[in-house]
């Protein structure tokens, strides 16, 4: 165990040590920079230069590069160009939309995508589950953006039950208004990851049901439901965290397009509204940030499946 | 898992969705609400809140007259007013320009402001060339307050576009001894005050209690930025916001018959600019660029992008100065545009690409491939992002077509500029630029712009697609609000709000 665990770190780090080289160098091929930016179409080249010059813009590459990874060892995500204010700040000040935003959009997709997912296994060759199976396929496929624009129109616009778009202007002090705002963004990517993760949970949970265990509950006398609900749930809720990981780097994706669509002042949108200003110290760091999310997900739910699955753990001794 | 929690979550999901009420809205009949806030919804965000480095109009909008005020300001119509100036004098030959400061006035910090803030401010732009609008003061020699209540300019040469250029950023006083951070704060004389700016989502102004003038009729305002059409008519209508500044046009039927909501159509300098790269071929040829301007259709574009614009047939608005109706130069003649196509020696082997950034509607790219293959060119459409375009066309002039919208007002200097991006380099245009400036006599600084701008539109070295109406959608109850000109100023001080 502690060599699998040594070696994941060991792969997370590696893994961040690459990303910052791959983002640094992606973001140097844009065209443009952030002192035209700022300059716009009034300003002249004397104040470009400027501009260039007390932003450090005119060094070499690669020392910007070291610059910016040695301040990364030490949790420095550098400044922006554009205000000057530290990207470390500015950033955290975005996740606490987009991290509530994506765990409750989690909780919505399991709480759409497992009981339906067992359901729609249950009922296998009835109606009932045919529809299920069928809807989450179609539902699977629908664009968040589509799911989002339909559910402003029926509970925001039309039943005038929450907000259209936007986030309180005062953040997290009132958080029942807060929380009020993230409502349908957050069921948005819920019903489309809720779909996936239906699907999912569906073909394990057949599975399940066609094991040993769940037909000698069921001579005992269990009805079939029972069995597979006591006997044949936790292995299906192996399955589901072993794609946990894929899931939440989709959800983080499928938060930046909804935060665009909701207005969210959050991490997605900050970052497609850099990327337009060539603000690359802080799309950078809010890359690397993203990046470490997703990778420590990963290591997390690795770890974490390895604990409850005794199967993994065989090769250990 | 089990049911009970999950339940109880799902309960305790609903509560939070039903229980908590909405904020309320003005309901449109009553006395005015000095306490109230009014939300407004805004499209382009500040980058930075540094009116001395910082370019582009979005910050304009939100800080001058609000926050930040000049000796002089302007009027939604373009007209010159005088705010920090009680009043103000031009010598005959136009080489002196006395300003009287009004009385009282104070910065949001406590200050009172003085003369010496006042020379200070015009003088850092002045002596400054790395300051925006550092130019604008180019004529002026002096800047001096020979009491505690004149300044007084004095001029190298006349320039009669200086008091306009004065209502912008070079004539905005600025305290001499204060420390804050401009990109962050702001400490103006104005009647709001800058309370709180969270980039990305929200600026927020408060009424400035010890405002020299009339104190603003609401406690404060929110602005809130949507960049996406559709989010800011369902703001809108949800009354998430009280005001939404420059609907989409092709939306705008949505909120027809929606009550509590009227649309305010606006002038604007927004100056749809399809401009050619007259620096290099085909475009050197005059045969060709005028065939491209006869081949536009500006009425079916305007339909296009949802009627709301005026057709501008020249390179001056009808907000400006210098402004007559040039629409029927190279007016829409598709058979005239082959023929001189053909004498160009183009016969529909005639292949151009145009730039533009992803900001602006895809319809335009869009009419303009079907409009110029009707006369044989085919027309290659790449939309990129604002940085990309300028980069590529800007700086690099890189380019053979290129569409933005020149919202400044008063620029017609750029067709004087033969080093600006289009080439354009005209010495009768050039020479009639400058006399104007150089006029004494506001009438016959305005004939030479004429003038220019005729000449300019005849040379088709670009086409004016259309000079964009801007639409407002206002919440019963909400009065005062400006209506024109809003990209570039939204002076708040007579915005009130009923209970």
């Amino acid at each position: 165990m502690t060599r699998f665990v040594v070696g994941r770190l060991l792969l997370f780090v590696g893994g961040l040590a690459v990303a910052s080289v791959l983002i640094f160098a992606t973001l140097r091929l844009l065209p443009g920079d952030v002192a035209q930016a700022i300059a716009g179409t009034t300003g002249s080249p004397e104040q470009v230069a400027a501009l260039r010059q007390q932003l450090g813009l005119d060094r070499p590459v690669v020392v910007q590069y070291l610059d910016w990874a040695g301040g990364l060892v030490r949790l420095d995500l550098g400044e922006s160009l554009v205000t000057g204010t530290p990207v470390i700040d500015e950033v955290l000040d975005k996740l606490a939309v987009t991290l509530p935003l994506a765990a409750l959009s989690l909780v919505f997709g399991l709480l759409i995508g497992i009981p339906l997912g067992v359901t729609s296994a249950l009922r296998r060759g009835r109606a009932s589950g045919v529809v299920l199976g069928t809807g989450a396929q179609l539902l699977a496929a629908v664009p968040v953006v589509w799911a989002g624009m339909l559910l402003i129109g029926v509970f925001a616009v039309t039943l005038r039950l929450l907000p259209t778009q936007g986030f309180p202007a005062d953040g997290w002090s009132e958080p029942g208004r807060a929380l009020r705002s993230l409502v349908l963004p957050a069921l948005t990517i819920g019903i489309v990851e809720g779909a996936v993760l239906l699907r999912f949970t569906r073909s394990a949970a057949l599975g399940a049901l066609d094991q040993d265990y769940v037909r000698t509950a069921a001579a005992n006398g269990m009805t079939r439901s029972r069995a597979l609900v006591k006997h044949g749930l936790p292995n299906v809720m192996l399955s589901v965290v072993s794609i946990l990981g894929l899931q939440v780097a989709g959800l983080i994706v499928s938060a930046v397009v909804i935060e665009q669509l909701f207005t969210l002042p959050g991490l997605g949108r900050m970052l497609v509204t850099d990327v337009g200003r060539r603000d690359l110290t802080k799309v950078q760091g809010e890359l690397m940030t993203l990046t470490t999310l997703v990778l420590f997900i990963g290591l997390v739910i690795d770890l974490v499946h390895r604990r409850l699955d005794p199967r993994l753990r065989e090769g250990d001794r | 898992m089990r049911t009970l929690p999950l339940s109880a979550a799902v309960a305790a999901l609903l509560l939070v969705v039903t229980g908590c009420s909405s904020a309320s809205s003005p309901d449109g009949s009553g006395t005015p609400d000095p306490d109230a806030t009014v939300t407004v919804g805004l499209v382009l965000e500040p980058s930075d809140l540094d009116i001395r480095t910082t370019a582009g109009i979005a910050l304009d909008q939100v800080l001058i007259d609000n926050v930040y005020q000049g000796l002089v300001g302007r009027t939604q119509d373009n007209e010159i007013r005088d705010v920090l100036a009680a009043s103000h004098t031009v010598s005959d030959d136009g080489l002196t320009y006395t300003f009287t400061l009004h009385d009282g006035v104070t910065f949001h910090d406590g200050a009172a402001m003085t003369a010496d803030d006042v020379v200070w401010s015009l003088s850092q732009v002045k002596d400054d060339a790395s300051l925006a609008n550092h130019a604008d003061l180019a004529a002026v020699s002096t800047i001096t307050a020979p009491a505690a209540d004149t300044v007084v300019l004095t001029l190298s040469r006349p320039d009669s576009s200086l008091l306009f250029d004065l209502t912008g950023r070079a004539g905005l006083v600025l305290q001499q001894s204060a420390t804050n951070d401009l990109s962050t704060t702001a400490n103006g004389t104005g009647p709001f005050e800058l309370t709180s700016w969270r980039q990305g989502d929200n600026l927020q102004l408060g009424r400035f209690d010890d405002y020299w003038g009339t104190p603003a009729k609401v406690a404060g305002v929110t602005f809130r930025y949507v960049t996406d059409p559709s989010a800011a008519i369902n703001a809108s209508i949800s009354g998430d916001v009280d005001v939404q500044t420059a609907v989409d046009a092709t939306l705008s039927s949505q909120l027809d018959g929606v009550d509590g909501i009227t649309l305010e159509k606006g002038r604007t300098t927004d100056k749809y600019t399809l401009a050619f790269n007259n620096a290099v071929a085909p475009f050197t040829d005059a045969k060709v660029r005028k065939a491209l301007r006869l081949a536009i259709d500006n009425d079916a574009l305007i339909a296009a992008v949802g009627g709301s614009a005026v057709d501008q047939g020249g390179p001056i608005p009808e907000l400006d100065p210098g402004y007559e109706d040039l629409t029927s130069v190279d007016a829409y003649d598709p058979d005239e545009a082959k023929s001189l196509l053909a004498e160009a020696g183009h016969d529909g082997d005639l292949s151009l690409t145009l730039e533009y950034p992803n900001v602006y509607p895809t319809a335009i790219g869009d009419v303009l491939t079907t409009q110029l293959k009707a006369v044989g060119v085919t027309l290659t459409v790449q939309q990129v992002d604002f940085s990309t375009w300028l980069d590529d066309v800007y700086v690099n002039k890189d380019f053979e077509l290129s569409m933005v919208n020149h919202a400044e007002t008063h620029d017609f200097s750029n067709w004087a500029n033969p080093d600006y991006y289009w080439g354009y380099d005209s010495a009768p245009v050039q020479q009639l630029y400058a006399e104007s400036i150089a006029a004494t006599d506001p009438q016959v600084a305005d004939e030479k712009l004429a003038e220019a701008a005729k000449i300019v539109s005849d040379d088709a070295p670009a086409e004016w697609l259309y000079t964009a109406t801007t639409l407002t959608a206002i919440h019963d109850g909400v009065t005062g609000f400006p209506t024109s000109s809003t990209t570039t100023r939204l002076d708040l001080a007579d915005l009130a709000t009923t209970e």
